[in-house]
């Protein structure tokens, strides 16, 4: 018991350099480069979403679009830049492994908490922006809306945690990556919510561990003026195997490096 | 005490496997300063990675009771983006030392001056390997795993590792790759030859360096 806590302690202590350790060598040492932290995600979303509120129709499928491509493209780009900054991290941090006490998986941690922590930070200020223009309302249903987002959390963490284990055995990850992570904007459920789909279609769909969180994502903001069908314990069941896989993976992966 | 049963690494390279160190066992007590012996490629550096838990052994066990250092030599173990300093504060951190000790340590033994507030890219190889043997002296370690990096450095710098390393803390354990036979007769009890991926260890130093000068 004791021991375990011992372990914890040192853990704590090895990820919290880490992550300080990640952001001096991502974003530099001047304050400026601290504020880029959250600034990054941002500088994504608010043009994108300001381009899609001028071209499209404010109400499609009855829904005001702001609340929808900001519920949607968020997540999005938790998805994608965790995945992105995950490619290849064992081999880009070998010189970290040289000590120790320093393990993959605190690596890992370390880059994932960073990248959650900025876009939730990007989440807060891009809905301060278009609450404060008079774009966008507070989410309906605030439990449902966090519970979703966690969800696209735990998601999103899952398949970096698959990917970045995967590409140390094989260049393929990395090519698939890329095509895969914008195939992804299509048929995630960013731009639809599965009541708008056929029921054949929709149950497929519903398979997909980040539609199930879009649905209630969606459920929150809009509260009961759409219908959702996002299902709580199928994706903790969906999710829960994932990471378990993930972590095997992760674990075996270190047989794979080799440092110089 | 360090103790290494039937350690076997294989690497892969072009589809093959190949076969660096095959069954290798050895002990290190508390205070017993090892030689490794062997040819260039003959698995002294992998052998070190192994102990130092920076590779795993494909299979084979190293159990470990006392605290190890990283591999000390001419590469590895910093990042080069971040300054000396900042690399400093990463390893000082994740050891739990005082960031002010460490740097007074390093900043007197390296004499790196105003060089470690620079990128740790632009550092030769020299200093490099200067300021990573003495970040690894200023965390203090039961034993130090040094790959030949005693030859690094001038005169000067040399008779100060020897000080440091040798005298003061002459109660550590060491395990050190070294082709210099004065070095190891002087401080190493014990000599682990490898050669084509087998390993034995001699307590007869003059007799592991005869059989080594014949390799």
């Amino acid at each position: 018991m004791l021991s375990i806590w011992r372990g914890l302690v040192i853990q704590r202590r090895v990820v919290g350099a880490l992550l300080i350790r990640e952001i001096y060598s991502r974003f530099g040492r001047e304050s400026l480069g601290f504020a880029w932290i959250v600034a990054e995600p941002l500088v994504f979303a608010i043009p994108v979403l300001f381009v899609w509120r001028a071209v499209r129709d404010p109400n499609e499928h009855g829904l005001s679009l702001m609340p929808f491509l900001w519920s949607g493209y968020l997540p999005l780009l938790l998805f994608r830049h965790l995945g992105g900054r995950i490619l290849l991290f064992i081999r880009s941090n070998v010189p970290l492994l040289y000590h120790q006490r320093v393990s993959i998986f605190d690596i890992f941690l370390a880059r994932s908490l960073l990248e959650i922590g900025s876009n939730l930070t990007a989440l807060i200020v891009s809905f301060a922006v278009f609450y404060a223009i008079g774009a966008i309302d507070v989410p309906r249903d605030l439990p449902m809306f966090y519970l979703g987002y966690f969800y696209m959390i735990w998601w999103s963490v899952a398949v970096a945690l698959i990917v970045g284990a995967l590409c140390e055995r094989t260049d393929w990850v990395q090519q698939i990556w890329i095509p895969y992570s914008y195939l992804y904007m299509m048929f995630s459920g960013f731009f639809y919510l599965a009541d708008w789909l056929p029921p054949g279609i929709r149950n497929i769909a519903l398979y997909q561990p980040y539609t199930q969180s879009y649905e209630m994502i969606r459920a929150g903001v809009f509260g009961s003026t759409i219908t959702t069908h996002g299902d709580p314990g199928y994706t903790t069941f969906a999710l829960a195997i994932l990471t378990l896989f993930g972590l095997w993976l992760l674990r075996e992966s270190r047989k794979y490096v080799v440092i110089e | 005490m360090i103790s290494a049963i039937d350690v076997t690494k294989d690497y892969r390279t072009e589809g093959k496997f190949h076969r660096v160190l095959s069954n290798v066992s050895f002990t290190v007590a508390k205070g017993e300063k090892l030689a490794l012996l062997g040819r260039n490629g003959s698995g002294k550096s992998t052998l070190i990675r192994l102990v130092a838990g920076v590779e795993l052994p494909t299979r084979g066990a190293i159990e470990q009771t006392m605290s190890v250092s990283w591999p000390i030599g001419l590469s590895g173990g910093f990042h080069g983006s971040l300054t000396g300093n900042d690399n400093m504060r990463f390893i000082a951190r994740i050891y739990n030392k005082p960031f002010a000790d460490v740097k007074d340590y390093v900043d007197d033994f390296a004499e790196l001056g105003k060089f470690l507030s620079e990128p740790m890219r632009t550092y030769s190889t020299g200093m490099r390997a200067r300021f990573m043997f003495a970040l690894s002296l200023a965390i203090d370690f039961d034993c130090y795993l040094i790959d030949e990096v005693i030859a690094a450095g001038d005169q000067r710098f040399q008779r100060r590792s020897h000080e440091e390393l040798f005298e003061k803390r002459a109660d550590r354990s060491m395990i050190l790759a070294s082709h210099i036979g004065e070095i190891i007769k002087a401080y190493c009890s014990r000599a682990l030859v490898l050669h084509r991926g087998r390993g034995k260890v001699f307590t007869d130093l003059d007799l592991a360096l005869d059989i080594y000068n014949d390799l």
